[in-house]
This record gives structure tokens, C-alpha cells and sequence, in this order.
């Protein structure tokens, strides 16, 4: 159903943690904060927090002006990793009523290939691949590229350690992203703030190719959720060029196989479900105990 | 009064300098707290409500402050030219205070395709990277020209332009950092400027810049040059250095002073303030002028006045010019003032701003001229009497009189032709100025051939104009323009756009979602909107807010669609516009709000402002001149004879502007009052002399004569030299100021003709009296309160009654009355003493000695006889004499005065007639 697809559509915790199960290494688990290398940092950030393979999520996102106006949109967000390493997405909106039933379904193969498809209800049966290009193209209208979304292959870049620095009264390391090719340019690509306390990114600033920051992202309410991996239950992209904002506000969040079925991330399921479907209404009470919302805020 | 003004210059030298110097230094320092403001908001009326709708849908929907970079060039889709290009984009977004650049490399394009038969649709950059081959090169292009969001607003239909969009960052923070911008822009294409066909830019920072420069460029050429044609046209009529240099003075002092207070009051220097230096100098001048002639006449001038008896010559010519040009001098500022004044009733603050400049210049050029010429004359003056040989040199020029001799044969041989020819001319440009149109457009105060102004035809011719204006429909209803039925009045509001054919191009939310249900519906589809709701939000979710933003609010209960155009004429502009909200309204329905708004727009709606402010201030100033002419001289029509100089030149200058398709803008529109000003100052000087005359002769056509002859040369030469000061403002790089200056030139030349020509044609057919006269005159109330002539007369109607009389002196042993003549005068003696004297042969027996307030000749005023003895004056006499012919004449102007004075003219008579009939019968 799924023609290729340049990119994956993943968001904040959920999303780049569907990455990151494709860029670990296990060498890189202990690190020395202090001798660490930008590109072990990395490492370690990812193997750190790495995803669980199904997570169930209801998203709000708000979308912010430079006025001040808000918009607010409500979405589900279901993950899974398939035995074949296979990691599937779907984004399915449920408000405003007006693009409830949108769906988005993105799946990243083994090999890296990402493939994506839209879904949009007031077009009928059909879902349409999209084949934009990761870059600057913004994610359905929020501030989010699909590059900010998708987060980085190590693999794909240059890291380079900076001094850390003091924010807010907390330590954090600071790794300063470049691309392979262009390992001659002084301007990063973006900034990672590397929090001490729990190797979470917990701000990324975007560079324009003047070195300027034209976007900013952080993370927000932190959640220790397994372990010692950590989730942001909020994450904010300031665009400064144009002086829009977008919040997604993780409302709730599931790690559950239940939550997530395998038959949600096909266009059929989409097609004879209509519009926004919500998979568990009526939720029995032990999955409630998966639910891991609130937390070690930081 | 007026003297004592006069002769402070000269008589507390250092004190009157030390405070001209004070004030001086007071005002120079303001000078460094001068602001020039060439923004277009001074442009718009502050009380115009537009402008807070206009300010929120700005604020919701984003600014239009944007420049236009254009790029040109027949092979601008190769990978050298789109090198080049990009290069160009990069640099422009190292400019500080540059928010953002869009261009082919920022923006974004979503295109729908088929893949493996399945429809895609794909959301990327117009150009990522630069294409490398001829199929990526063709590829970028199609994606580029695909767009009907760009083609005509980015990119042109050949491919050939396209324009990179740079917004400005507002920093108020940093003082002409738009100008630095504008620097830093043109600095960049000079570089690139080898990369590319043609490659310029055009904004309001480009317009501010260049309206800037010229303005300085205007201040720095035109003063000195309207000094350089003033010093000539003196020297060449006035053969006097000193003539030359006090206007040079005074004039300096002026302009300090002005824009000092400026300075201090924070009023900025805008494009007509540029015309204040040559202004004061012109206009001051002629006061000038007439002072330095008054003071020339009173050196030579022998009548010594008893107040200034053992003074120095210089301080009696002083005296002299004080007592002949006091008056004159204060209602000639006065007029010019109010002229000036006059346009404070426009609420455009770039008019309110010069109003109050110039208004302030005038003034201030009064006081100067009041204290600082007597003290340059004093000072500087020459010492020496001058002789009648050297008087005559002040006016030294054939012109004058060749043009009083040209009038005089139609004033003398075809009086009334020449006023039915004057009144057809009048009716014909009256006429010419129904043609008359306004424009407010800052564009057209540029000539036509300035780069500018061709580079921005250029981008229209191109693209789309540079001019946007928006129309913003509001509803009250939640998420109203998700509803196809409201988008379609937005499209059907587009198409009626289209129709008017008038706009270059329009763009809405329904184009954009247009376009977006082409890409993913197909060709099918072609360009229409969505058929339901639910299809409009999602489509929506493939652009970004910020692409959005100037187009619908983001509660979607208000849209805005950005039309471009490249209409500067105010009217032509206003016109479509006007039935284009007709249309909107009628499109949108009562559901919804509809406004049409645009900085542009109300710059150009601005002009209506225009319209009638200009007639409000013009006639507010006919009627202040009209009362205070009336009162000048005590008669109705008296003020209206003193407008009709004033008229004629304004209707014929409001036909010229008509003929020659001159609009009136912010700078024609001015000429009007100012001329009026201007004018009057001439009429004045003409009916107060005439007036003068009047008093020693019932020759009024003679009277008329003299008075034109005395009054022509310096009438003549004011006007020349403010005609040619103004033309000075022809090289003034703004089209608005060189109409102003053309015009105002060409009034003043007209001017001459109205004052000289026609008013001595109509004023040899009145009568007036000067109320100056009334209050200023000296005589003895005592004699007329005893004489029967005034009897039952209030003191005013005695001293208007005085002045329509004639005043004659007699000097001790001339006659007032000769015996055997017949005489048709009346006199009654105001002072001295005369006899009554029969001869009778060689014998002379005096029959009566008669003291002040005697009436003699009152038989022979009411019927031709002979006089039956002389009236010799004992002492020196003054004497009012009444003609019964220009007492019959003065009838129809003065009917309750003469009425009056013939009535007790019988009353006199009765009582000489009882006293004969009482004498027989004793």
C-alpha cells in the first residue's frame, strides 16, 4: 500500500526514538561525560533513551503566531516495531472535527528506507503518498520540519564537542552537529544541549547557513519513564524567522503492545474506520497501569 | 506705533542685535534636533478611519513593507545564472535588519504526481540545490512556473525575472537604518550586477532613501540659487548692493530661526519643507524691496516730520518708510501668514507640517524685517540725501513702464472689452479646471524619467505592480472561511478584480487551496476550490501558518486578498476602487465586514482629503481677505474689488492645471491659498495709494493713473523676482515641487495682469475710504461739531464724510473762491482763516472774516452762478472742497454720507435763504 517514501515522520520522544533503535550501539552504553567525544555522547544519548517498541500516545499540538493566536490540534499517535525491525507510525488527528480521521502512516525498514502516505478522509479511499523531501518542508502545518522530526542517523554527521555550559544552574554538554560532506564549514547545522543529570537533549538550536538560530527546540516536563530512560512530555519549536511557535503537549502516553495492533497501521483499517477512531474507549483498568503520564518533571 | 517698531533697529542697536543674536543662537541649537520624515504616513490624514483598520489588518495579516529585488535575464534557469542567483540570496540574509529573504530558495511547492499509479503529492523546495544539468534545470523551472501562486508575483510567465521579496525588519533602536539597508542592498547588487541582464531593487526603503537624498539636495541647491536670482533681479531693478543684501540677510536670519523652531518643536523636514528656504526668500523680499524704496524716498524726501525734527537723515527716512509702509507691511504678513495658515486646515501632516513651518517663516521674516533692516540701514545705510537724479535710478528699468503703457491704451480705449474678455477667459479656465484631478501618489512626486519610477513600470510590466492593497472580509461566524461558500465569494470577488482590468494580479486563501486540490485532484480538477468543508481544513494542513498568515486570520474568520497594482493616479485609483467595494459589499453579503485597505489606498484616498481641504482653506482665506478689505475700506465692495486680483489668478491657474493635465497634489494644492496671499499683498499697496490720491483730486481716472504709475514698479519687480524665486523651484528633484513652483511663478506673472490691467479698469469706477484713514486722520472736532455741514453726523460718518471730500491747502493770499468765476465746489475750512473779500473795481471790501468751520460756495455747489466774491486765505489754510459732479459720483458709493451732507447742504442753504428774506424785510 506504502510506495517509498523519502522520509519517516516520527515526533519528539516517540519519534526519534524510532530512530534510534536503528543507530545504537552497544559500545557506546558507559561514557565519560568528561572524556566523552561529540560523537560518543551521541551514542550514549541514544542507547540512554532508546525507545520502547510500543507506545501508544495522545498528542495536543498548539500552534502559536507570532500575535499570539493559537490553534490546537488533537492527535493519537501509535508506535510499533515489528519483529523485522520494521518500525510503523500513525498519526491520526482527532480534532478539530474538520481533519479528524487526517491520518498519517509511516513505517522505516530495517535497511533505513522510510516510506509515508496521508490520508485524508474528505478525498475518499485514497491514500496519497507524500514524497516531500526531509529539509525545510514544515510537518502538517506546525513549525516542525521533517528533518526536526525525524532526528539524525550518527552515522550521517560530524559531532563535535563543545565546552559544556551552565543553564538554569544545571550542566549540560554541548555537541555541535555538522554535515559529513562540508566538515570544512565553522557553522553548525544545529546545537544539542546534552542535559548531565540524564543525557536527555533537552534543547537543540537550528543554524541557518549565516550561522544565525533560526529555530529553536527544547524539551520540556520531563518523565522518567523506564528505567533510566527519560520522555519529554513537552516539547517546543520556536521558529524565530517567523516568530510562530509549536507546543506538542504529550497528554498521555501508553507502553503498551494492546494499544498499539498491528492492523491499525494499514489504509484498510483507516478506510472502514471512517474518521478518528480511538482504539480503546473503554480501556480495561489493567492497561491503565501502563500508562506513564506525569512524573520526574524537570 | 508702527515708527516706534521701526526705529528700535536703529536706535537700541546693541540691545535689538544682542537679542536677534540670542534668539539666533537659541534656534541654531534646535537645528541639530532636526528630523527629516519622508514616510508615507504623513501622507495620510490623521483622522482618518481607515487607518486603525488599516493598522489591524496589518497586524493580523503582516506588512507590506517589502522590498522588490529584481532579477532579469534571458538565461536566468542555467546553473551559472541560479549560482549567481543564490549567491545573491545568501548575502542579502547577511544585511542586519533583513528578516527575511523569499525567493526561489526559500520557497515551497507542492506538487501532485502519480507514482506507480497512485497518487502523491510532494511538498519541497522550489529549488533546494542547485540543479546541476539541463533536465534538473528544466525540472526546478517547471516546479517554479507550476505555481499560480508565484508566476506574476515571484516569477515572470517567460521565466525570464523573477524577484526576490526581502522584508525589513523594523529597528527603532537604529536611526536611518532603513537607508542602511537600501546601502547595504544596492551596495550588493553593484557586485552581482555583472551576474545578471538587469538587477535592481525597489521599496519603501529604496523610496525613503531617494526621497531623502533629493530632499537634502533640494535644500542645498534651492536656497542658494533663489538667493543667487533674488541678489540679481535687485541689482538688475534696484541698482542698489544694499537692496541686494538686506533680503539676503533677513532671509538667513528667517530660516535659522524656522527651522530651529522646528527643531525644537520635533517637526520634521519633509518634501515641501525643502521649499521654505527659497519661499522666505522670495517672498520676504518683496517686503524688503518695498522698504528699501520707501527709506531710498525718504532720504530724498524734504517734507520734514516735526516728531523726528533735529534727528539724522537716517532716522527721519527710517521714519519716513515707517509711516508709508507700516501698515501695508503688517497686512501684507498678515495675508500671506493666513495664506499659509490656511493649510493647517488639511489633516495631511505633510501639508499641517509645512503649514505650520512656512506660516511660522513668514512671521518671523515680519519681525526680522521690522527690527533688523532699520538697524542695517542705520548702520550700513547710505548718509547722504539722495537727489531726485538718483531716486530715479531705484527704479531704473523700461519694463515696468512698458507694461503699464501696454495696459493703459486697453484701460483707456477698450475698458469694457477688455473686461468682457478678462470674464470669458475667466469662464474658459474655470472651465479647464473641471478637468482637474487629484493625486496623492508618493511614486508621482518623482519625474517620470528617474530610474525609479521607470523600474517600478518595469516590475509591473514584468511581474505585478508594486502598489498592494488588501480587501479584508470579516465574519462573525467561527471558522467562516472554511465554508466553500464563503470562499467562493473570495474567488468571485477575484474574478470581478479581473474584470475591472484595471489590477495586475490578486491572490486569496482560495488560491492557494485552489492550487493545492489541483495537485492532489489533478488535472481534473484544474483551478477550483474544494467542495466541502472537511476537503478546505485538510488541505490546509499542507501549508504552514506563516504561508497563510497574509491571508486568512488564524480563527478563519477573516480573509484578506493582497491585490498588486500599478495605478498612481489618485482619482483613476480611487474610481475602481469605489466600485469595487460596491462590489465586495455586494458579493459578501450582510454576514460579513468588508474593507479595503492599504497604506497605498489611503494615500491615495488621501487626495479627496486634498480636494476639499484645499477649497476649505481657500475659501476660509477669500473670506478673512474679503472681511478684512471690506473693513480696510469701510465697504463691501470695497473687499470685493480687492478680490478680484486674487481670483482671476487662481481660476487661471486652475485652468492651466486642467489644460496642461497637471494634477493637484500635495504641492499644486497649496499654490492656490499662497498665491491669494501673495496677491493681495499688490492690490493692497494699489487701492491704499489710489485711496491717498483720492484725497487731494476728483480726478479719479487720474488718480488711478498715478497711483498704477507709482505702484507698477515695485509691484512689477516683487512680482518678477517671486515669479523667478519660484521658478527656482523647478530644479527641484520632486515633480510636486516643480509643478508648485511652475505654477506659483506663472500666478505671479498673472498676478500683474489681474492688479494692473484689470483692477485700475474697475477701481476707476469706485470710490473708497481707508478706515486707517478714519482712525488715523487729525482734525479739529471742536470746528466740526460747531459746523452745519456735519450736523447731526456721528463722528464716523463726519471723518468718512471728511474723507470723501477732497483736502486742499491754501497758503496765506491764494484763493479758495474767485470773484466773476463759476465754480461747482463747496470748501469749508478745517483750519486757518480766510476773508471774504468783494471787489468792486479797484476797491476790495472785505465782507466777512471767516474762521474754521465756515462753509463757502454752497450756492454755486447747488447751482451754476457766478461768485459774487473771493475767499482769500489769511493764515494757511486747509480746506475741504466738495465738487458737485464727484458728490453726484460719490452718491451711489457713500448714499447715507452724501445723502446727509446734502441734506444739511439745504439745511444751510434754507437758513442763508431766511437770513436774506429777514434782512429785506427789516
Amino acid at each position: 500500500m506504502l510506495a517509498k517514501v523519502d522520509s519517516a515522520f516520527s515526533r519528539g520522544g516517540l519519534f526519534a526514538g524510532m530512530l534510534l533503535l536503528s543507530m545504537m550501539s552497544p559500545a557506546a552504553a558507559d561514557v565519560s561525560l568528561t572524556e566523552a567525544s561529540g560523537r560518543s555522547l551521541m551514542e550514549a544519548v541514544y542507547e540512554r533513551h532508546r525507545q520502547y517498541p510500543y507506545v501508544y500516545e495522545e498528542h495536543s499540538m498548539v500552534l502559536i503566531d507570532r500575535v499570539g493566536n493559537r490553534e490546537t490540534r488533537k492527535a493519537n499517535v501509535y508506535f510499533r516495531v515489528e519483529e523485522d525491525l520494521r518500525q510503523r507510525l500513525l498519526l491520526l488527528f482527532e480534532s478539530p472535527e474538520d481533519v479528524r480521521g487526517v491520518a498519517v502512516l509511516a513505517e522505516r525498514l530495517a535497511d533505513g528506507e522510510t516510506r509515508q502516505a496521508i490520508y485524508l478522509p474528505a478525498l475518499g479511499e485514497n491514500m496519497i503518498q507524500n514524497s516531500g523531501e526531509a529539509g525545510e518542508a514544515s510537518f502538517l502545518g506546525t513549525d516542525f520540519t521533517v528533518e526536526n522530526i525525524t532526528g539524525e542517523q550518527l552515522e550521517d554527521y560530524n559531532y563535535r564537542r563543545q565546552r559544556d555550559v551552565l543553564i538554569n544552574g544545571k550542566m549540560y554538554c554541548v555537541v555541535d552537529v555538522y554535515p559529513l560532506e562540508d566538515s570544512r564549514s565553522d557553522i553548525p547545522l544545529r546545537r544539542h544541549f546534552v542535559s548531565q543529570d540524564n543525557l536527555y537533549i533537552t534543547r537543540t538550536d537550528y543554524y541557518d547557513d549565516l550561522g544565525r538560530v533560526r529555530k529553536r527546540q527544547s524539551h520540556h516536563d520531563l518523565t522518567q519513564v523506564l528505567g533510566d530512560m527519560w520522555r519529554a512530555n513537552m516539547m517546543l519549536m520556536e521558529n524565530l524567522a517567523t516568530d510562530h511557535q509549536t507546543l506538542i503537549k504529550i497528554d498521555r502516553r501508553v507502553f503498551s503492545q494492546d494499544y498499539v495492533p498491528a492492523d491499525y497501521f494499514t489504509a484498510e483499517y483507516l478506510f472502514a474506520n471512517g474518521r478518528a477512531h480511538h482504539p480503546l474507549v473503554d480501556e480495561p483498568d489493567e492497561l491503565a497501569e501502563a500508562e506513564l503520564t506525569g512524573g520526574a518533571a524537570q | 506705533m508702527m515708527t516706534a517698531m521701526y526705529l528700535l533697529g536703529a536706535r537700541y542697536r546693541l540691545a535689538v542685535m544682542s537679542g536677534i543674536a540670542l534668539i539666533t543662537l537659541f534656534t541654531s541649537i534646535g537645528l541639530f534636533k532636526l528630523e527629516i520624515d519622508t514616510s508615507f504616513d504623513s501622507l495620510i490624514p490623521s483622522d482618518d478611519p481607515a487607518r486603525i483598520v488599516y493598522q489591524r489588518v496589518m497586524g493580523e495579516f503582516g506588512s507590506d513593507n517589502k522590498t522588490i529585488i529584481y532579477v532579469e535575464d534571458e538565461a536566468l534557469w542555467s546553473t551559472e545564472k541560479l549560482t549567481a542567483l543564490e549567491q545573491l540570496h545568501t548575502e542579502l540574509k547577511k544585511i542586519p535588519n533583513i528578516h527575511r529573504v523569499d525567493s526561489l530558495f526559500s520557497l515551497r511547492s507542492i506538487r501532485g504526481q502519480l507514482l506507480d499509479g497512485k497518487p502523491s503529492v510532494k511538498a519541497q523546495a522550489v529549488l533546494e540545490n542547485i540543479p546541476q544539468t539541463p533536465p534538473e534545470v528544466s525540472a526546478a523551472k517547471l516546479r517554479a512556473l507550476g505555481n499560480p501562486l508565484y508566476v506574476g508575483n515571484l516569477f515572470s510567465e517567460n521565466g525570464k525575472v523573477t524577484a526576490m521579496i526581502v522584508t525589513v525588519e523594523d529597528n527603532e533602536d537604529e536611526k536611518n537604518f532603513d537607508a542602511q539597508v537600501y546601502a547595504d542592498i544596492e551596495a550588493l547588487l553593484e557586485i552581482h550586477n555583472q551576474d545578471f541582464e538587469r538587477l535592481f531593487q525597489v521599496g519603501p526603503p529604496r523610496v525613503n532613501a531617494e526621497l531623502k537624498t533629493s530632499l537634502v539636495q533640494d535644500f542645498a541647491i534651492l536656497g542658494p540659487l533663489a538667493a543667487g536670482v533674488l541678489i540679481a533681479s535687485i541689482l538688475f531693478f534696484m541698482r542698489s548692493g544694499l537692496a541686494a543684501i538686506v533680503p539676503v540677510v533677513t532671509s538667513v536670519l528667517t530660516t535659522i530661526w524656522t527651522f530651529g523652531m522646528l527643531g525644537w518643536a520635533g517637526i520634521p523636514l519633509n518634501i515641501l519643507s525643502a521649499m521654505i528656504p527659497p519661499l522666505i526668500i522670495v517672498i520676504g523680499s518683496t517686503e524688503d524691496t518695498h522698504i528699501m524704496a520707501a527709506y531710498f524716498r525718504g532720504l530724498a524726501n524734504k517734507d520734514e516730520d516735526p516728531k523726528f525734527k533735529g534727528s539724522d537723515i537716517q532716522h527721519r527716512a527710517i521714519a519716513y518708510l515707517a509711516t508709508h509702509t507700516g501698515l501695508p507691511l503688517i497686512l501684507t504678513v498678515l495675508t500671506t501668514a493666513l495664506g499659509f495658515a490656511a493649510n493647517l486646515f488639511s489633516s495631511i501632516g505633510l501639508i499641517q507640517d509645512f503649514a505650520v513651518a512656512s506660516t511660522f517663516a513668514i512671521v518671523a521674516n515680519g519681525v526680522i524685517t521690522v527690527l533688523v533692516v532699520p538697524f542695517l540701514l542705520a548702520q550700513f545705510g547710505p548718509k547722504t540725501v539722495t537727489t531726485e537724479e538718483e531716486r530715479s535710478k531705484i527704479y531704473k528699468n523700461n519694463l515696468p513702464d512698458r507694461i503699464i503703457q501696454t495696459f493703459r491704451i486697453s484701460q483707456d480705449k477698450f475698458p469694457i472689452y477688455t473686461l468682457a474678455f478678462t470674464g470669458i477667459m475667466c469662464a474658459f479656465f474655470t472651465y479647464q479646471a473641471s478637468h482637474l484631478y487629484v493625486t496623492n501618489d508618493p511614486l508621482s512626486y518623482f519625474p517620470d524619467d528617474r530610474p525609479l519610477v521607470q523600474e517600478t513600470q518595469q516590475i509591473h510590466k514584468e511581474l505585478a505592480g508594486i502598489r498592494v492593497f488588501f480587501i479584508a472580509l470579516e465574519s462573525e461566524s467561527d471558522k467562516a472561511f472554511l465554508e466553500p461558500t464563503n470562499l467562493q465569494k473570495l474567488e468571485q470577488i477575484q474574478n470581478f478584480l479581473e474584470k475591472q482590468e484595471v489590477f495586475d494580479n490578486s491572490l486569496s486563501l482560495a488560491d492557494h487551496l485552489k492550487y493545492v486540490n489541483r495537485e492532489i485532484q489533478g488535472e481534473f480538477a484544474q483551478l477550483s476550490l474544494p467542495k466541502s468543508r472537511q476537503m478546505v481544513a485538510q488541505y490546509l494542513l499542507f501549508f504552514h501558518r506563516s504561508e497563510l498568515e497574509n491571508y486568512v486570520s488564524h480563527d478563519y474568520r477573516r480573509a484578506n486578498i493582497v491585490v498588486r497594482h500599478n495605478i498612481s493616479d489618485s482619482n483613476t485609483l480611487n474610481v475602481y476602487v469605489e466600485e469595487l467595494a460596491e462590489a465586495v459589499q455586494q458579493i459578501a453579503g450582510p454576514d460579513f465586514e468588508a474593507n479595503i485597505i492599504g497604506e497605498n489606498l489611503m494615500v491615495n484616498q488621501a487626495a479627496e482629503d486634498l480636494m476639499v481641504s484645499q477649497v476649505k482653506a481657500l475659501g476660509l482665506l477669500l473670506a478673512i481677505i474679503f472681511i478684512l478689505m471690506s473693513i480696510m475700506f469701510t465697504s463691501l465692495k470695497g473687499g470685493a474689488i480687492a478680490m478680484v486680483p486674487s481670483l482671476i489668478p487662481i481660476m487661471l491657474m486652475f485652468g492651466i492645471m486642467g489644460s496642461l493635465n497637471i494634477p493637484l497634489n500635495p504641492g499644486t494644492a497649496m499654490v492656490a491659498v499662497i498665491a491669494v496671499g501673495i496677491a493681495i499683498d499688490g492690490t493692497i499697496h494699489l487701492l491704499a495709494r489710489y485711496n491717498e490720491l483720492c484725497r487731494s483730486t476728483s480726478d479719479y481716472q487720474g488718480a488711478v493713473n498715478e497711483a498704477v504709475k507709482e505702484v507698477a514698479t515695485p509691484l512689477i519687480v516683487s512680482s518678477i523676482a517671486l515669479a523667478l524665486g519660484f521658478g527656482i523651484l523647478l530644479f527641484s528633484n520632486f515633480t510636486v515641487v516643480a509643478q508648485f513652483g511652475a505654477l506659483a511663478a506663472a500666478t505671479m506673472l498673472i498676478s500683474i495682469f489681474a492688479n494692473l490691467l484689470i483692477t485700475p479698469i474697475i477701481m476707476a469706477r469706485i470710490r473708497l475710504v481707508g478706515l486707517y484713514q478714519i482712525i488715523s486722520m487729525q482734525v479739529d472736532e471742536a470746528v466740526l461739531d460747531q459746523s452745519p455741514l456735519f450736523k447731526g453726523m456721528t463722528r464716523y460718518q463726519r471723518r468718512k464724510a471728511i474723507l470723501i471730500s477732497e483736502l486742499h491747502d491754501f497758503k496765506p493770499g491764494e484763493k479758495l473762491v474767485e470773484q466773476g468765476t463759476i465754480g461747482r465746489s463747496m470748501y469749508m475750512i478745517l483750519s486757518g482763516e480766510a476773508n471774504v473779500v468783494r471787489r468792486d473795481g479797484e476797491v476790495e471790501r472785505i465782507l466777512a472774516e471767516l474762521p474754521p468751520g465756515q462753509i463757502i460756495g454752497e450756492v454755486g455747489y447747488i447751482q451754476p452762478i457766478e461768485r459774487t466774491a473771493d475767499v482769500t486765505a489769511t493764515t494757511p489754510v486747509s480746506a475741504l472742497r466738495f465738487d458737485y459732479e464727484r458728490m453726484q459720483k460719490d452718491l451711489k458709493f457713500f448714499p447715507n454720507i452724501v445723502a446727509q451732507l446734502n441734506f444739511n447742504i439745504s439745511a444751510i442753504l434754507g437758513g442763508r435763504l431766511a437770513d436774506v428774506l429777514s434782512e429785506q424785510k427789516s
